[in-house]
């Protein structure tokens, strides 16, 4: 996954309101009360955004390992034994892959594999479907399939 | 008594398409359910192409032209064209080519998408009007090839208005936004359509 600017508008929305909500009320002087609740909702705005904020850094993050494990790894593939799909992401389906890998050098195994697609790829994703996918040289668990 | 000759109305798309499809030898066809095999056929919810008509549309290339209209809050209205190039999918899985500003939606805002195309902007001459994404993982080398000086001056400059095309596993989806498209329009958009069919298909052969 990764943010789009829909995402970086919600994030600056929560934590600009949020701080707002927080610290306005004291500097008006508005009554014990009212400001608690302000306050209140302030800090959830504040703590969902930091949330969302840190949830963006970590798939830049992924992002930026799978690349990397693109631009160095070994290239090999991987075989579709099993596909489906129970779970939708934003409109998208998180496809449970059973995946026979074949990794040059190494050997094959089967594993699972679980990634978020959008339906025009998600429908293609059928047993026998051979995908390349590139290994870590240091891990070969940790591969990404180019779909 | 009065003598009725049935011309197409101004704004009757149905009857251009018929027309179109008379002129050139397709086979009109009520409904194509072409499925979700591309971006905007996924936006349409089931990928029906209504009305449609099947046949060449141009040299060597076959596909069906039509309709694609949905509502997603708004209802968008799109003259597309579909053909196959199966032997891009090892080459290039994904390549959208989309009039940039295009909307195909306005009922949804995620702040989150699947990482799944970046934007290639490699090609000066075609940023200006269009916004091209491609798979993380594409060979660029391939695409620049692809990319050809002609091919990129035919898209920026003869191209016809508002065309877009998606090409996603084998499935090219070509697109003008255009509502109401007269036999022109539709002449227009098959011949574009064909001229991108080919270049990909030859691009994979070499």
């Amino acid at each position: 996954m990764q943010i789009n600017r829909t995402g970086i508008g919600l994030i600056a929305f929560f934590l600009i309101f949020g701080a707002a909500f927080a610290v306005v009320p004291f500097l008006l002087g508005i009554d014990g009360e009212a400001t608690a609740i302000f306050a209140s909702i302030g800090l959830i705005w504040v703590v969902v955004a930091i949330g969302l904020a840190l949830y963006a850094r970590r798939a830049r993050d992924k992002a930026a390992h799978q690349d990397q494990v693109f631009r160095t790894g070994i290239k090999g593939t991987a075989t579709v034994r099993d596909a489906g799909s129970h779970v939708t992401v934003n409109e998208m389906p998180l496809m449970s892959l059973q995946l026979d890998l074949d990794i040059p050098g190494v050997g094959s195994r089967q594993v699972s594999h679980r990634e978020v697609m959008p339906v025009f790829a998600a429908d293609r994703m059928a047993p026998g479907l051979v995908l390349p996918a590139y290994f870590n040289p240091a891990d070969p668990g940790d591969f990404i399939l180019v779909w | 008594m009065s003598i009725a000759t049935r011309v197409p109305a101004v704004g009757d798309a149905a009857a251009s398409l018929s027309s179109f499809a008379a002129a050139h030898g397709l086979e009109p066809v009520p409904v194509l359910a072409a499925g979700p095999l591309t971006p905007l056929l996924v936006e349409s919810g089931a990928g029906r192409i209504e009305p449609a008509a099947q046949g060449q549309l141009g040299d060597g290339v076959s596909g069906a032209l039509g309709r694609l209209v949905y509502t997603r809050n708004k209802t968008f209205r799109f003259a597309v064209a579909l053909t196959e190039v199966p032997a891009s999918t090892p080459f290039v899985p994904r390549l959208f080519c989309v009039r940039a500003g295009r909307h195909t939606r306005d009922d949804e805002f995620y702040g989150f998408e699947a990482r799944y195309s970046r934007l290639w902007t490699e090609s000066v001459a075609l940023n200006d009007r269009y916004r091209i994404a491609i798979s993380p993982y594409q060979d660029e080398n391939w695409l620049r090839q692809l990319f050809s000086p002609a091919f990129v001056d035919w898209l920026a400059s003869d191209a016809p208005e508002s065309f877009s095309f998606e090409l996603a596993y084998g499935a090219l989806l070509c697109s003008t936004e255009d509502a109401d498209p007269d036999e022109a329009a539709l002449a227009g958009l098959a011949a574009a359509t064909a001229a991108v069919t080919r270049r990909i298909r030859r691009e994979c052969e070499e």
